[in-house]
């Protein structure tokens, strides 16, 4: 698929949003979904719906095949080693809450420690908080350079004898810093240290192989992904997940139920139970299959140009303060201007069709080291132009003129 | 839509020179607003006299244009009021955001009025009604529940 008319693809913008042309720069929040996907639900349910994995009668076994398959498809898609490592979820946070739940439980004892980085994304820190509550584990925060990024040295230099966890965004969602995940990995292995990635931003943007990577567990947001919403993945090394005990209980999870006892299924029913989000994860297998048609390499070059043309022109734009400038950089340019609160940004150029973010994005812990209470951002996707950098530049010297700058 | 209604020039006076925006020596009321959803934060402190009058009010925080205009407008228009009344200008500020056409109240002068009405523009951006509210919520906090921290999500 070209990218040239990638738009195309995706109803929304043939839509007028309050008499504009919707020019999209929220995909780091959640990206639009191109017809092939929405579709997909429509024609599921019209025509092919079924629960899965318990009924005999054809809907349920055809559905239940569907639904693999999308499992088989993200296991290629992501490099995994063993398709049984990859885990539906409804969400990368429901992900990312297993993961510290489950390694509560049973790997994380009083006193040991955990470090994150002062990037993340709040669903990559609370759910570690509640073992600070509950376990009493440290919670160390590698800190950020001049340019937003994380250098290796700050999170080596926080690794102590007691530390069992390294928990890391793959892309951050501020200051679109790229971590540089398979040597975090490589050194917390050699001390034989855990690594959980936030994949949200990553997933979306960047070539994944699992394999390479070599992480312990790696979180997708669905709905960022250009998929359905209510729909999040983790992959996680098998040894893990087979050790590692049961996050929720219900149907489809178990083996055997007495009055005296449960036993629980095999990977990945282990991890999933209760009725599934079917219809999302089917439709998903569209997302990926999109994705593929159009190439990550392609992705990564459009997306790689059009930041730094977006970057270009807003660096030009005096008032305008860019947040970060890491070498290594995703679809993400947050940004200040001096005078102007980013919710009154996000309000004025919205009245142009700009649909940007504004507030802290999740990120309270980095706000502050930033010393401002929140940033306005604009994020791309497949389907973002050069035309939609210009028409945000233009809207925030509208801005500007409003605000006497 | 109307940006010209929402950022109306003493809307964007008062956000880039915001009245009272200090802590009053020895205040005897205070509380704390919080919009967990964009980070904005409001300290309201007050000081009733005896005779239950607002001898000074101020506020200390950071927010959006809407959010330092209301709570700068709300503290001009509040100083010198007895309690009752201060009560009164609020119920009828937040009845006009939620629903009302017009200020009902008669303790405003008219050009007080005037510029509570600029805060209307509000009523057409439903996501900026909290940026609005929060200092005059804060407000009665301090004033009635004896400072409970007010969060704009519940």
């Amino acid at each position: 698929m070209n990218l040239d008319n990638i738009k195309k693809e995706f109803p929304i913008f043939d839509e007028k949003i309050q008499n504009n042309d919707l020019v999209y720069l929220d995909s780091a929040n959640s990206s639009q979904k191109p017809k092939v996907v929405i579709n997909r639900i429509n024609e599921f349910y019209t025509k092919q719906f079924s629960n899965v994995g318990r009924s005999v009668h054809y809907l349920a076994v055809a559905a239940t095949n569907l639904y693999e398959n999308t499992r088989s498809s993200v296991q290629k898609y992501i490099n995994a080693k063993d398709k049984n490592e990859i885990i539906f979820t409804k969400g990368a946070t429901e992900a990312l809450n297993l993961v510290a739940n489950t390694l509560g439980q049973k790997y994380l004892n009083e006193g040991d420690e955990i470090i994150l980085t002062e990037l993340e994304h709040h669903s990559n820190y609370v759910p570690w908080h509640y073992l600070r509550k509950s376990k009493n584990i440290k919670i160390n925060f590698a800190e950020i350079n001049e340019a937003g990024e994380v250098p290796i040295e700050n999170i080596e230099k926080l690794i102590t004898p007691k530390t069992k966890v390294i928990a890391i965004n793959h892309l951050s969602n501020v200051t679109g810093a790229i971590l540089p995940i398979k040597e975090i990995t490589e050194l917390a292995h050699s001390k034989g240290i855990i690594v959980v990635v936030d994949g949200c931003q990553g997933a979306p943007h960047l070539k994944l192989d699992m394999q390479e990577l070599d992480c312990d567990f790696y979180a997708i947001s669905c709905h960022k992904m250009y998929g359905p919403t209510g729909l999040g993945i983790l992959y996680g090394k098998k040894k893990w997940l087979e050790e590692l005990p049961p996050y929720q209980g219900g149907g489809g999870m178990i083996r055997e139920v007495k009055k005296d006892r449960i036993t629980y299924g095999d990977l990945p029913n282990k991890y999933e139970a209760g009725t599934m989000a079917t219809a999302q994860v089917i439709a998903f297998d569209q997302s990926i299959k999109f994705l593929e048609s159009i190439g990550i390499e392609n992705i990564i070059k459009h997306e790689k140009e059009l930041i730094e043309y977006g970057q270009e022109i807003l660096r030009k734009n005096n008032s305008v303060k860019i947040i970060g400038n890491p070498k290594n950089k995703g679809g993400v340019l947050s940004f200040t201007i001096e005078g102007v609160h980013p919710h009154d940004i996000a309000t004025i150029l919205d009245e142009d069709g700009v649909a940007i973010r504004a507030g802290h994005h999740c990120c309270q812990i980095l706000h502050d080291k930033l010393e401002i209470p929140a940033s306005a951002r604009a994020s791309i996707g497949v389907y973002n132009t050069k035309e939609d950098f210009d028409q945000l530049n233009e809207s925030i010297n509208k801005c500007k003129k409003i605000f006497d700058l | 839509m109307n940006l010209k209604e929402l950022y109306q020039e003493i809307i964007l006076e008062h956000g880039k020179n915001p009245r009272n925006l200090r802590k009053t020596e020895n205040f005897n009321k205070d509380a704390q607003g919080k919009n967990p959803l964009c980070g904005d934060n409001v300290h309201v402190y007050l000081k009733l006299n005896d005779q239950r009058k607002v001898e000074d009010i101020s506020f200390e925080g950071s927010g959006c244009a809407i959010s330092m205009a209301s709570a700068s407008i709300m503290t001009d228009l509040i100083k010198g009021k007895s309690d009752n009344e201060a009560k009164e200008i609020i119920e009828d500020f937040l009845g006009m955001i939620k629903e009302n056409p017009e200020l009902k109240s008669n303790i405003l002068k008219e050009d007080d009025k005037t510029k509570l009405m600029c805060l209307s523009g509000v009523k057409q951006y439903p996501m900026r009604v909290k940026c609005a509210t929060l200092s005059w919520h804060t407000l009665v906090s301090a004033m009635e529940n004896d400072g409970k921290e007010i969060s704009t999500e519940s």
